[in-house]
């Protein structure tokens, strides 16, 4: 286990460290053009950097749950969902039980947070819990579980911190340069004449900051994008049943109300903004990169559920490898287990019950006071700034005192 | 949830496991997306054929009202096949909003013809609020 | 001189290689402890669970009074085995689990059953513990088989021979009684036209 953990790492720590070493070079890059000493450079990155790290130090988990209109609940308020939780927790050998949210938002999504896996909390959004029945959620909740298991979470706010760093550094830098920051540079024209040479450095300069950006995002990829398939590997172990987490990644592929198109406009900025997407350290379940249709393709290829299973399959995709050798060599093979019998029967009416099991919960979140129309049943549910002494119902116009 | 009219606070309707946003105020009726996708699915198993993009085509231009949900403004497009019904429908797909006088005024319209398929959505408002169905006029 | 530090060096990391196999031997034996409650806690639930279930299920089926009769007899077996050795626990818990999938089998029969909010509450506990039970029964046996390595290879196994570990058994349900885990579904289809 611990070996596995540590080989994760070691190549991601090596994608990372060449973003830390983007990020001086354009502090190098900053200082020289602008104030002619690369210290100084190198000092305001790394004070952006830091602050970067403050910010997501102490509001890490809070901002990205507070923000979005997340609950905390607990095993009576969702039974479902907590005792997925509680299974997956079980299946992995996780320590503590992560804590539990659920997003108000109809869009589709999960994600997971906290700094170690005994200070995890994993979210899902109600569109989202709505949509998959329970083997579905179980893979879905067992891919978050993974991130957190496979120590996924640190890193990647690590990474996304260095993102956004870099990404905010050379935009104020290019824009400086472009509009009216000549007059900045001064110094640069007062320093001891190299001539070519130094106009060399100055276009390498130059170039370095507008292409730093999309590197760091390219290394950035890389590295969500391993995390993202092990993560992936590790739901088909855990839950014993790939199948499962497929089909509910093409649940979110071919989810054809328009809520989708609304993330990916505002995708861009949970990419660059750090204060969003990186403070919070989120591993949204489908962060763009990787292809959903690709990733569904491995699991429903998988002949067993063990990580060599995946790494079979993810070969006959790809043509590359993705899991560590140390984890191939340690797990023995994993068959896969049945699906919930049941569950793709009445596909419709489950779906119905989990939407209403969900709404009733953030209804009485949302201190909704329900009752059954006296005449007709018809179920009401009034808004906690209602104060009329009665309520008329709209299906059989019958007087409802309260 | 606020009245995208009046700015009351919206009561719930549940019919037939479906959640209605109402408003005591005007009688409109906001259908949520999540809610429009079970209705047609439940709408469907009963022997309708209906499909939610046909259902939201035809866009008639922006209106003034704004989503509750988004606060964008919302287009105005016609309902179904037939385009008999113009409503108000969010821009980034959160739902739509039906005026108690146009949904009134589409349902009568409809009675003595015999409600067409592609108008089971409306049939089903129908249902659920029987009880503003006749004291529109006024309105 | 040299000779003798040498030695000394020697005895030094045989003594440390000592303490750490011996440790690791240790933290390993009460990862299965740990994994084993694990087990017990929800084979426990399971036990607390069917008292419930047929209480809430037995005005429904009449005609079913065997099926009952056998879940609650496996269960009391079951509850009357609690100390034993995993082997023998494994057992009468692969019983219990054959009997109730008989019994939840049968429920599909039972339109009213699956209406009823109190029995569908109690569905999804029943089925959420036997996936925690057959999760924690694979967390189980992945721990005792890298425990029992540790006391069957070389060197661990002379360090174990000394301080007196020795192997864990293993939680195995039968295969034929694994195949026909409980079948607990989840919803009626909704035939509604009919």
């Amino acid at each position: 286990m611990w070996e596995q953990i540590r080989d994760n790492q070691v190549r991601s720590v090596i994608l990372v460290t060449f973003m830390g070493i983007l990020l001086l070079l354009v502090g190098f890059a900053i200082g020289y053009y602008f104030f002619g000493d690369p210290v100084l450079g190198l000092i305001i990155a790394a004070l952006v950097w830091g602050v970067m790290n403050l910010i997501a130090l102490f509001q890490g988990d809070s901002i990205i749950l507070g923000m979005s209109d997340a609950h905390k609940i607990g095993p009576d308020d969702h039974p479902r969902l907590y005792n997925v939780v509680e299974e997956m927790k079980i299946a992995s050998g996780l320590k503590k039980m992560p804590d539990i949210y659920i997003i108000d938002d109809p869009a589709l999504n999960a994600f997971s947070t906290g700094r170690d896996p005994d200070h995890a909390s994993v979210a899902i959004t109600s569109g989202l819990l709505d949509k998959l029945n329970r083997d579905e959620l179980q893979g879905v909740i067992g891919h978050e579980i993974g991130h957190v298991n496979n120590r996924d979470i640190r890193l990647m706010m690590l990474a996304s911190i260095l993102l956004g760093t870099i990404v905010i550094l050379s935009w104020y830098a290019t824009r400086i340069m472009f509009f009216g920051g000549m007059g900045g540079g001064g110094r640069r024209g007062g320093s001891s004449g190299g001539g070519a040479a130094q106009l060399i450095i100055l276009v390498v300069g130059l170039v370095l900051l507008i292409l730093a950006p999309i590197f760091a995002q390219l290394i950035y990829f890389a590295v969500s994008r391993r995390r993202e398939y092990l993560a992936d590997a590790s739901s088909a172990l855990y839950t014993r049943y790939p199948d499962g987490l497929a089909s509910a990644l093409e649940k979110l592929e071919n989810n054809d109300t328009k809520v989708q198109t609304a993330n990916k406009a505002t995708a861009p900025m949970y990419i660059s903004n750090p204060f969003y997407k990186g403070g919070s350290a989120g591993n949204d379940l489908f962060a763009t990169h990787p292809p959903l249709a690709e990733r569904v393709h491995i699991l429903r290829a998988m002949s067993g559920a063990s990580y060599a299973d995946y790494e079979k399959s993810y070969k006959e995709v790809t043509k590359e490898s993705v899991i560590p050798g140390s984890a191939l060599k340690e797990t023995a093979a994993v068959g896969l287990r049945e699906a919930t019998p049941g569950a793709q029967a009445g596909e419709l009416q489950d779906q119905l019950d989990r939407t209403r099991q969900t709404s009733d919960m953030l209804w009485k979140m949302h201190n909704y006071r329900s009752l059954n129309c006296s005449n007709c049943g018809t179920l009401l549910r009034l808004p906690p700034s209602y104060n009329q002494p009665s309520v008329r119902c709209p299906h059989c116009g019958f007087e409802n005192p309260l | 949830m606020k009245c995208p009219l009046d700015k009351n606070d919206m009561i719930m309707v549940e019919h037939r496991k479906i959640e209605i946003d109402f408003c005591l105020e005007c009688s409109g009726v906001w259908l949520d997306s999540g809610e429009l996708e079970l209705l047609v699915g439940v709408l469907n198993a009963e022997g309708a054929d209906l499909h939610l993009n046909e259902l939201l085509s035809k866009p008639a231009g922006q209106g003034k009202r704004r989503c509750p949900i988004c606060a964008h403004k919302m287009n105005k497009i016609w309902l179904g096949k037939g385009a008999k019904i113009l409503i108000d429908s969010c821009p980034l797909g959160h739902g739509m909003w039906f005026d108690a006088g146009e949904l009134q005024k589409v349902l009568r319209e409809m009675e003595p013809a015999g409600a067409p398929a592609n108008t089971t959505v409306i049939d089903f408002l129908g249902t659920a609020f029987q009880a503003t169905h006749g004291k529109d006029s006024k309105g | 001189m040299i000779f003798a530090s040498i030695i000394v060096a020697i005895i030094i990391i045989l003594v440390l290689v000592f303490v750490g196999i011996y440790n690791g031997l240790v933290g390993a034996r009460n990862g299965v402890k740990n994994a084993w409650a694990q087990i017990d806690v929800q084979l426990k639930r399971r036990h607390d669970l069917i008292p419930n279930l047929v209480e809430t299920v037995k005005g429904y089926m009449e005609h079913e009074r065997g099926t009952l009769e056998a879940v609650t007899s496996a269960r009391n077996l079951a509850q009357s085995m609690s100390n034993a050795g995993p082997a023998d626990r494994a057992k009468a818990e692969g019983d219990l689990g054959s009997a109730l999938s008989r019994l939840l089998a049968v429920v599909e029969n039972y339109p009213n059953l699956k209406a009823n909010e109190n029995f569908l509450a109690l569905q999804e506990e029943l089925t959420s513990t036997e996936n925690k039970i057959s999760f924690s029964r694979q967390f189980y046996n992945d721990i005792v088989l890298k425990y029992n390595n540790m006391i069957q290879m070389f060197p661990s196994n002379m360090i174990a021979g000394m301080g007196g570990f020795q192997p864990s058994e293993f939680f195995e349900v039968k295969d034929a009684g694994e195949r026909e885990a409980p079948k607990v579904s989840f919803s009626a289809p909704p035939k509604t036209s009919s």
